[in-house]
């Protein structure tokens, strides 16, 4: 068991790796770089998205879903003061509102 | 440094209460499939990889092939290769004892926060990175523990709504980024086309939806730039 777990830790470190590794004989150019700025911003909403519109595996059918109320008012404190804790702390005030 | 220290435990530790639930769901949901502690406990010291961990042991338990614990190990976390790439040029000329432990860290969390284009320069954001990455590391083994020792009489506490806090947080993060149109199309096409792959249920959807996201949003940027 403690081998098989020291193969899977493997398999995820390299994959978090292996660019990072000098002996990889790449460089990234500036159109390459302008593309891998917008990987922030698109992996964390691919990740958000889905917990807000199908949280338990299925899309909302409701308005007044707690995670889309949640979701909206995060997105206005997020646009309005840019304060991680402002913004996650305001938005759970309304998502356990409706909860 | 102290800044950088108290900055990094400060921005993380949001996440790392959001995700005790699934810390402790990853601690007793080995043990329930008769892993031993010490094992329970190596795959988040070891693994350290949420959804990858919990897949890996259901795997396991129901004794499936290592091949099969590898690829799908590997499809869940083929993600982190899009992480490595992006903060490759930043990180590449610094030594093997930042780049290692930076990347042993790099999950989804950590790299939420490196998004900074001098993200990784100098001293003070790779020992932010490190703390952040590192406290990170540490809550999640905290948690796992406390499911491994105290799971049996814990109720699932996944279903009490940390998933939205998780959500929240990055809504925070993305939101004050979106400063332009050609952002803000990247983040919309990457949600709605990472809507439908989940529908499909898509085993590389969130890496097909960031991808589409970028590439949408590389393409209006040149075409801004042109006019």
């Amino acid at each position: 068991m403690i081998a098989t777990i020291v193969v899977l830790a493997c398999v995820t470190f390299a994959t978090r790796y292996l660019f990072l590794a000098k002996n990889l004989p790449f460089t990234i150019g500036p159109r390459f770089q302008r593309l891998l700025s917008f990987s922030a911003p698109c992996v964390l909403t691919a990740i958000w998205v889905p917990i807000v519109f199908m949280p338990s595996g299925k899309f909302v059918n409701e308005l007044n879903s707690p995670y889309l109320l949640g979701a909206l008012a995060a997105v206005f404190l997020a646009f309005k003061y840019k304060n991680l804790y402002l913004t996650t702390f305001g938005s759970l005030i309304v998502f356990y509102m409706f909860f | 440094m102290n800044i950088a220290i108290k900055k990094g435990l400060l921005d993380m530790l949001p996440l790392n209460l959001a995700v005790l639930p699934w810390g402790i769901l990853c601690g007793s949901l080995a043990i329930q499939n008769g892993f031993s502690a010490l094992e329970a406990q190596l795959m988040s010291l070891l693994v350290f990889a949420g959804s990858a961990q919990l897949v890996a042991i259901e795997l396991m338990a129901k004794g499936a092939s290592m091949i099969t614990l590898v690829i799908t190990t590997f499809i869940i976390s083929a993600r982190h290769l899009l992480y490595g790439l992006a903060i490759r040029n930043n990180m590449i000329d610094k030594p093997l004892k930042w780049r290692g432990p930076i990347a042993f860290f790099l999950t989804d969390e950590l790299f939420a926060f490196s998004h900074h284009h001098r993200a990784y320069q100098g001293k003070l954001r790779l020992i932010y990175a490190l703390v952040a990455g590192g406290s990170f590391y540490l809550a999640w083994n905290l948690w796992t523990l406390f499911g491994i020792v105290a799971g049996q009489f814990l109720p699932d506490l996944t279903n009490l709504g940390l998933d939205f806090a998780i959500a929240a947080i990055f809504i925070a993060l993305v939101v004050p980024g979106v400063s332009n149109l050609p952002v803000f199309c990247a983040c919309l096409v990457s949600g709605v086309t990472m809507l439908y792959f989940k529908w499909i249920e898509f085993e590389f959807g969130l890496v097909a939806a960031a991808l589409l996201g970028m590439s949408t949003g590389y393409v209006l940027q040149a075409k801004e730039d042109k006019s």
